[in-house]
Formats: structure tokens, C-alpha cells, sequence
């Protein structure tokens, strides 16, 4: 400990004066600063105290699911966070870890996780292990056994043991009123005198045993593995809680050669692509695949797949336009009415600024479906009113138009709010100038006004610009990225990167998350590419001051 | 089924997100999911996906509609057990189900339609359930079928739903038997300005491969043909058999006729039957509840026959209880499904909140007696497959429906056009 935080314990004892001259010396910076009264100090230990206490709470958690790397990543924070609050060493780190671990949780890590993904197979189909998959596929190939009788079960344990622990025993009754016992080992006799039974059969009652009541018999989560081998290679298994089946498993794995059989057909499957395929080539494979490392794969496929690569270069063509015009269309109209409303003469200004403020209020996502159905070729406003017959979202181009006049819409209130603000901080002084100069009203739009706009605006376009490139919810719930032609329905003519890396993540064929991030992968190298581009610019423009 | 949902599962995830106000906006909420949506979006009491309930010896989630019922049964069953049965509401089963599984989070049972099954089995999120083969046998056969997957059972079904032909009986008093005196006597309602269209069926911009399947049925094609041991194979795609292509064909006439529309989609359908001025409305028990609340008279009775071909047979799609396959509670979920849901008075109560035909025989006939809709339902539903419930079917939706779309709008030559959709879902299935 250090001689401050003995100076801290001592508190309101010494007067505030002594302890900072100490403590002035004591630091070989010399940086001047207070000593905390005892109240912070316990809040601090308090807090500190707390955050630890919740990491441990944490790694208790990720104990249970046996996830070590989350106990070791949990223990590590708490340690940075005792080490920087704990002690008066690090100053600047005291208000960046905060921030620290906030942008490795929110940003970095979801980064890594996103570029591990898209090194896997992981999608539908392939979510698990090899090792799950072959359980999967061999408990859900367990098959009644024709003929064999439907037991009413009743289970139980030794008597005077523990009911959470102790071996289990089926005490079971088949149709005709005859009595067994089963274990591990196999099915045995229980003699009739034994046991008491209820009206349906059920064994209320054996001698030397204790029936489990419902709840300690849902506690066994042991029973879902136990079964009373048979015969004829099966096992008695329970249905709930008061009956039993015979079944048994026609698929049996073979470690050895790797291979899955199936016993009433005969049919071998190997491992073949994540996924269990018939040896012979004939008929389908196990639906259950497993989850593994595919190295570069799917990058390959988005570069060399022909559908793929044509279909990306077409999507990211129409999201730049998208992304460009709809900043500027926006940008342009917003600025037009911002400069229109800005003229003084111009009465109810209040009035006018917030009905064109209006569609910027009501919720995006009503707005699209909104438009959506006023876009409908038969039915839909445009077309009425219009006395037109274009098939909005049937055609390829009608459709871009289609979203371009709906995100205008949308997106128009957002530059007015900020030009008008922009145009508003624009010295008056400077604009007299222009006129006593002589100068036009579009010259001064031009040589004075657009420059010092630019210079406020310009950042709040690149990130408009940033915004749109992801416009998913516009797209989703307008046009769903159709229309769809030349008979392929995974790229659609209207879709954005962002879209399409949703159809191939979360619907369509089959949901491939590793494709999806391998495809977001490149959305994020575009938009960091074009966004360095735009802030360069910016920074250009800042000039002009 | 699924296209059919997309904009009632669209509007659906848009109030959630609406009233989720600050939620991540890209919430994949519209995974255009089955028949759990389609009852008109009820008001979600929760917004974001549920969070199961940890005090709970058993938790069930279903949509909104069925919540309470399965509630008082689910009460019923935790007293007897001196348990708590927690049924919660997710607004989209199939995919909270499966998110919250992942992650060890899931409920024990869920409510929802057969075709799920071929996805959940994929993923493993779903347990065998082995009824009592006495118990199984009072089920109607074809919903038992539905409940399994490469000739494992993994459920237990409680009602049948299927599309039929809806009439407004003030426009058309008798039910067409062929689609030919159909749009014929639509074309007379419309030239004489008495109806607007000759009839309404769901199609959208993408298509429906659901609503087109009967088309295709009608002369032996289909989308699957079946194997030896009666179940879809999806190494056989027939999307441009010979008599399905007869079947694409008539979808071109009827586009030509203005009978059927790609401007006609999930989102306008209703409302232009309950106008009033729409004489057939090819569609299933969900859009029953609205045309009554407009006060239209209608009559339901099975789809026509198309000339050249047979009677248009509709998919079969199965409501079911699911046991997970990570529950914490598999005991209690298995005791639950095999034993409370076959019970008569559980399938006459579940009847009451969806109005399908219920699953179990005897349920069937008692309400059957009653209840002329349920009736006409099931008679339509006769001689219907089941809706494919292997994983393939997710190839099919989308290239199928487009293919349907493109041929209705007249964009698209009903031969070639298969064809691509036939080559699409093949390459599709083999990606998968």
C-alpha cells in the first residue's frame, strides 16, 4: 500500500492541507490534487468492491457452462480494474479502461467473432460437434420395437437411499398385470406379492424400493441415458413419467472406420463435406452436419463463384448509387427549403418547419410499409392518382426509383433540420458584405453560403452516406431486395450488401452464417475504405476557414 | 406456408420493433415463419423474444393466441404434479425457439407447424416423443404422418389447417366445381360491375409456392415425389414434371384472365375480399375471422377441379406440440405431450382458439357436429398431402414462388420458366 492510501484511511482526521502537502512530496510528478474525503473513498472501494463481485458472479457462470476462456478473460478485468482504481498509479488509464473494455466488448470482439465465423461451415445444419452430431443421429434413429408391450412405469431407488443419486430402478407393469424389475443389467421378475399396484397397473408400492414422486424423477436428468437392456439388443426407456417403451437404435456408429450404419437397411454413411453421406452415393445424407474450420473457402466462393461474384459486383454497384444518391438527393431538397425558410420575410416560418419536419417524425418502418402499399401497381396510390401503370415493384428499375422517392422522403426533414441549424450560425456580417459587394443571390449561395454549410455539413453527409449503405430496414420492408430475375431468387435487383448478407445468414436455402460473415467481411472493408476517402475530404474542405 | 406469412410476420416484426422503440433495428423478427403468424398478428404482450422463465419446472412457449388455453391446461397438470408451468408468448416460435436453444436458454415444449420439423431435427433442437401407438391411432392419419421425420415421430398433433374456396355467397350463391365456370362466372360479375376481380389469392411481386402447389397437384405434378416408404424424397424434385408444367400453364391463363395477380399479396388480400365486390377468395381458416368482422356471407367448399387435370388439392399443414431437446425438464415435457395433449377436452379447447379441425378423431366429430366451417375445412382438406417437412423444402419456397409470380405476370414462358426453377431448387438442395 502506498503511503496515499494510508493518507486516505486517515481521513478527516488530518486536516485537508497536511495530507496534501504529503502527498505533493510523495509523488514524484508533483501533480497537485486533493485527497478524497472518506465518503469517496468508501463509495470507490464500494464500487470497486461491486464490479469485482459481479465478474466474480460471471466467472461462477461461465464456470458452470465449463467455458475456461470466459473465467480467465473475467478474472483478468477484475485484476485491471483493482490495479488502476485500486491504487493511484495509472491516471490516465482511470478514464480510459472504461472505455477500454467497452470498445473490445461492443467492437473488437464482435470483429474477431465475425472473422472466425467466416473461417467455419457454421450455418444451419452445422451447428454443433462431429461427436454431438453422431449422438443426434443415433438417439433420434431409436425406433419402437414392433410387437413389445407398453410398460406403465413407475421409478424408483433403493429404500433409505438418495433419491437425487442412488442407481435407479424401472419398476414396471406390462398390459396383461405382470410385474419386473429393471436395471442396468437387464429385466427381472418382481413377484406380485411385492407390490401394491393403482387401478391403471401402475406400481404404487414395491417392497424394499422408494417411488421417486414426479419432481425428483424430473431432477434425474440421468434417466435421459438410462435404459433396461433387452433381449433383443434394445432398452426399455421411459416416456415421461409413467410410461416405458421398448425401442432400440438402428444406427450404430463405428469408431474405427468412422462410419454410421443403419441396421435395417444395411446402408453405410461416411463423413463426407461435414455431413454424413451414404457410402453407395444413392439416396440423402443425415440432416445433422457438424461445424467445422473451412479454411478460405468462403472467401474463395465469393471471389470465384460465378452466381456469387457477378451477383456481389451488381448489389455493390446499385449500393454505392443508392447510398450516393440518396445522400444527395436528401442533401439538396433538405438545403432548398432550409435556404427558403431561412428568408426572413417569410412569415409562419414555425409553422412550415415543423410540417416539412414531419416525416422525419413518424417511424421509419410504417413509413416503408406505408409506401410499400402505395406503390402496389392496381391498388396503390401512386398509380391512381397518377393515372400510371408502372409495376413499382415488379420492375428492376422501377423499384430503385421506387426507393429512392421513399428514402427522399424519409430522409429529407434530417438535412433541413441540419442546414437550417447550419445556415443560422452563418455570420450575418459576412452575408452583408457579399451584398454590398454587389454579389447575386445565387452567388452568394454559391461563393459564400454552400462553403461555410459544407464545412458544418459535410461530416453529417459522410456519415449519412455511411448510414445508407446499410439502409436494411428501407429495403427489407419496401421491396424485400425484389424484384428477382433471371430466375435466380438469392440476389434480388433492389438488394443492398447488407440484405443480401441477411437472405444468405438468416433465411433463403439454408441459413449459412460462415458465408454471411465472410460477406459482412467485405461490406466493412468497403465502408471503411469509402469513409477514409470521405473524411480526407472533409478535412479539405475545413480549409475554407 | 411460408411466403404466405411474410407480410403478417413483416407487420409483426414491425410493431415488435416499434414497440421495442430503442431495439436493435435489424431484429431478424420476419423470418417468414408458418402458421403461428397468420392469425392476423395479435398484440404481442411481450416485445422481444421470451426469457425463459427460471422459477418454472416446465416452460412452454407459444404464440399469443394459444397462450391462454395451454395455460389452464398447463395449470391443471402443474397441480397435479405440485410443479409451476410457466407458458409463455414468443412472438415468432420457430426462430426465438431456435436462438434461445443455441445458447442453453430454451423452453422444455413449443407449439407450432410440422414443416419446422425438418429444420429442427437439422439442428438438433427437437427430441423424439413416442406416443402409445393406442394413443396414436385415435389421431387422424394424416397429422400423425405429418409429426414425423425419417420415420421417427417427434411430436403430437392438435389441428389440421388447409386452404379451400371461400365465396361471398351475396355474389356467388352456389359453389364452382371447375376453375372454368369460375373465372366465368366472375368475368360476368365483373363486366356487370357487380365485383372488381374475378377472384382474390395470395401471390405477391416473389410469388407463393404454397397457394401454387394445388395448381401443380391438380395433373400429377407436385414438388417432391415420394419414396418407398411414403415420404418426400428431395433427391426427386418435380417442379417441371410434365403435369406440373400443365399445372403452370393454367397459372399463365389465369394471369392472362386478370384471375390471378402479382398485385394481389399478403397485405391487401383481406382487405379486397372483405370489400365486398370479390366473389372467390382462395385462402385457409385464418382469413375467416376478418370476413366476419367485415358481415360477409360466405360459404366455404374444396378447390375446383381444372379441366384436363383432377381436383386442385391443397397441402395439409399440422399444428403440434414439440418437446426440446436440451429441456431442462424432459421428464415433465414428455408427461405433458403424450399425456395431456391426446386428451379430447385439450383438443376441443385448443379447437376454440385457432378454429381448425382438431387432429384427434374424436375431438374432430363432436365439433364437426357443430360447427359447419370446420366441416367444409376438413372436407376440402381431403385427399391433401401433408406440407413437406424435410429440410429441402427451404429450397423450394422461394425459386418456386418466383417461378409461380413471373408465369402469372406474363413475364415468363410457364415451360422455360420451370425448368429454371427446377434447376435453382436441384442446385439449391445440393448446396445445402
Amino acid at each position: 500500500m502506498s503511503p496515499q492510501d494510508t493518507q486516505d484511511t486517515r481521513g478527516p482526521e488530518g486536516p485537508t492541507g497536511v495530507s496534501d502537502g504529503a502527498k505533493t512530496k510523495s509523488l514524484g510528478y508533483g501533480r497537485p490534487s486533493g485527497t478524497s474525503p472518506v465518503w469517496l473513498t468508501v463509495t470507490k472501494w464500494v464500487l470497486i468492491a461491486l464490479t469485482v463481485g459481479v465478474l466474480a458472479i460471471v466467472a461462477q457462470k461461465t464456470i458452470e457452462q465449463g467455458a475456461w476462456i470466459g473465467v480467465v478473460i473475467a478474472a483478468f478485468v477484475a485484476m485491471c480494474v483493482v490495479v488502476v482504481y485500486g491504487t493511484r498509479r495509472a491516471v490516465p488509464l482511470k478514464y480510459l479502461l472504461p472505455g477500454l473494455i467497452l470498445l473490445v466488448t461492443l467492437q473488437i470482439w464482435p470483429i474477431a467473432y465475425t472473422v472466425a465465423t467466416s473461417f467455419t461451415n457454421y450455418g444451419d445444419g452445422h451447428l454443433f460437434s462431429k461427436q454431438v452430431s453422431i449422438e443426434q443421429v443415433i438417439a433420434n434413429s431409436v425406433r419402437e420395437v414392433p410387437n413389445a408391450p407398453r410398460y406403465k412405469l413407475s421409478v424408483a431407488v433403493k429404500e433409505k437411499s438418495d433419491p437425487a443419486t442412488a442407481e435407479i430402478f424401472y419398476l414396471l407393469t406390462d398390459p396383461a398385470g405382470k410385474t419386473y424389475l429393471g436395471d442396468k443389467v437387464g429385466l427381472s421378475d418382481l413377484p406380485a406379492a411385492d407390490v401394491e399396484k393403482a387401478p391403471n397397473g401402475r406400481i404404487t408400492k414395491a417392497a424394499g424400493f422408494q417411488i421417486l414422486t414426479a419432481i425428483q424423477v424430473n431432477a434425474r436428468k440421468d434417466l435421459s441415458t438410462f435404459a433396461v437392456p433387452t433381449k433383443g439388443g434394445g432398452g426399455i426407456k421411459s416416456v415421461g413419467l409413467s410410461e416405458a417403451f421398448e425401442g432400440k437404435a438402428i444406427v450404430s456408429y463405428d469408431k474405427a472406420t468412422d462410419t454410421l450404419t443403419d441396421s435395417t437397411t444395411g446402408k453405410k454413411y461416411v463423413a463426407v463435406n461435414a455431413r454424413w453421406e451414404p457410402a453407395d452415393g444413392q439416396g440423402g445424407a443425415f440432416p445433422q452436419g457438424w461445424k467445422e474450420n473451412v479454411g478460405f473457402k468462403n472467401f474463395q466462393n465469393v471471389l470465384t463463384n460465378e452466381t456469387l461474384r457477378a451477383g456481389f459486383l451488381k448489389i455493390f454497384a446499385w449500393n454505392f448509387v443508392f447510398a450516393v444518391v440518396s445522400v444527395g438527393s436528401t442533401f439538396v431538397l433538405g438545403m432548398l427549403l432550409a435556404l427558403l425558410l431561412n428568408n426572413a420575410r417569410l412569415r409562419g416560418k414555425g409553422l412550415y418547419r415543423s410540417l416539412l419536419i414531419l416525416p422525419y417524425a413518424l417511424p421509419g418502418f410504417v413509413t416503408a410499409l406505408v409506401w410499400s402499399s402505395m406503390f402496389n401497381q392496381d391498388y396503390g396510390l401512386i398509380n391512381k392518382m397518377l393515372h400510371l401503370n408502372v409495376d413499382w415493384l415488379g420492375d428492376p428499375w422501377a423499384a430503385k426509383a421506387a426507393i429512392l422517392i421513399t428514402n427522399l422522403w424519409l430522409g429529407f426533414p434530417y438535412m433541413f433540420i441540419v442546414c437550417t441549424g447550419a445556415l443560422q450560425s452563418i455570420p450575418g456580417d459576412v452575408l452583408e458584405a457579399a451584398k454590398i459587394d454587389g454579389a447575386s443571390a445565387l452567388r452568394t449561395v454559391r461563393s459564400i453560403i454552400m462553403p461555410l454549410l459544407l464545412v458544418a455539413v459535410g461530416p453529417l453527409l459522410i456519415a449519412s452516406f455511411a448510414y445508407n449503405f446499410n439502409n436494411f430496414g428501407l429495403i427489407f420492408l419496401l421491396t424485400g431486395g425484389g424484384p428477382f430475375e433471371a430466375a435466380d431468387t438469392s440476389i434480388g435487383s433492389s438488394d443492398l450488401l447488407i440484405t443480401y448478407a441477411y437472405r444468405l445468414a438468416f433465411s433463403g436455402v439454408s441459413p449459412n452464417y460462415g458465408l454471411a460473415a465472410t460477406v459482412s467481411i467485405f461490406i466493412f472493408a468497403f465502408v471503411a475504405l469509402m469513409s477514409y476517402q470521405g473524411f480526407r475530404r472533409t478535412k479539405a474542405l475545413e480549409d475554407v476557414n | 406456408m411460408h411466403k404466405r406469412a411474410i407480410g403478417a410476420a413483416a407487420i409483426t416484426g414491425v410493431a415488435a420493433l416499434l414497440l421495442g422503440a430503442c431495439g436493435s433495428s435489424t431484429t431478424p423478427a420476419a423470418k417468414p415463419s408458418s402458421t403461428t403468424t397468420t392469425t392476423a398478428a395479435p398484440a404481442p404482450t411481450t416485445t422481444g423474444p421470451p426469457v425463459r422463465d427460471a422459477a418454472a419446472d416446465l416452460v412452454i412457449w407459444a404464440d399469443a393466441d394459444r397462450v391462454p388455453i395451454i395455460q389452464k391446461y398447463a395449470d391443471a397438470f402443474g397441480k397435479e404434479n405440485g410443479i409451476k408451468v410457466a407458458v409463455q408468448v414468443a412472438t415468432d416460435v420457430r426462430q426465438q425457439f431456435k436462438d434461445a436453444t443455441k445458447v442453453d436458454k430454451g423452453p422444455d415444449v413449443i407449439v407450432g407447424a410440422h414443416d419446422w420439423l425438418g429444420e429442427l431435427v437439422q439442428n438438433g433442437t427437437v427430441a423424439p416423443v413416442n406416443l402409445d401407438p393406442a394413443v396414436a391411432a385415435k389421431f387422424a392419419p394424416q397429422a400423425m404422418a405429418a409429426t414425423k421425420f425419417n420415420g421417427q415421430s417427434y411430436g403430437v398433433p392438435y389441428a389440421v389447417e388447409n386452404i379451400g374456396l371461400v365465396r361471398n355467397t351475396a355474389l356467388a350463391p352456389t359453389a364452382p366445381t371447375t376453375m372454368d365456370a369460375l373465372v366465368s362466372e366472375g368475368q360476368a360479375l365483373v363486366k356487370s360491375g357487380k365485383a372488381t376481380n374475378i377472384m382474390v389469392q395470395e401471390v405477391g411481386k416473389t410469388g407463393n409456392a404454397y397457394y401454387t402447389y394445388p395448381y401443380l397437384k391438380a395433373f400429377g405434378g407436385g414438388i417432391f415425389a415420394t419414396n418407398a416408404a411414403g415420404g418426400y424424397d428431395a433427391t426427386k424434385v418435380i417442379v417441371n414434371s410434365p403435369g406440373s408444367l400443365k399445372g403452370a400453364a393454367e397459372l399463365q391463363v389465369l394471369g392472362k384472365a386478370k384471375a390471378l395477380s402479382t398485385n394481389v399479396d399478403g397485405t391487401n388480400v383481406d382487405a379486397l375480399f372483405d370489400a365486398g365486390k370479390v366473389p372467390f377468395y382462395i385462402t385457409g381458416p385464418w382469413a375467416i375471422d376478418k370476413a366476419k368482422k367485415a358481415n360477409i356471407k360466405y360459404a366455404i367448399s374444396p378447390l375446383p377441379s381444372l379441366t384436363g387435370g383432377g381436383k386442385m388439392q391443397p397441402f395439409l399443414g399440422v399444428q403440434m406440440f414439440y418437446v426440446s431437446a436440451k429441456a431442462k425438464n424432459a421428464t415433465f415435457a414428455q408427461e405433458f405431450v403424450t399425456n395431456y395433449v391426446p386428451r379430447e377436452d385439450v383438443q376441443l379447447a385448443l379447437f376454440e382458439a385457432g378454429h381448425r379441425p382438431p387432429a384427434l378423431t374424436s375431438a374432430y366429430d363432436k365439433v364437426a357436429a357443430t360447427d359447419a366451417d370446420v366441416k367444409a375445412w376438413f372436407e376440402a382438406g381431403q385427399g391433401g398431402q401433408p406440407m413437406p417437412n424435410i429440410p429441402a423444402m427451404n429450397s423450394v419456397w422461394g425459386p418456386l414462388g418466383q417461378a409461380a409470380a413471373d408465369v402469372i405476370a406474363g413475364k415468363a414462358q410457364p415451360k422455360a420458366r420451370f425448368d429454371a426453377a427446377q434447376k435453382e431448387i436441384v442446385a439449391n438442395i445440393a448446396k445445402g
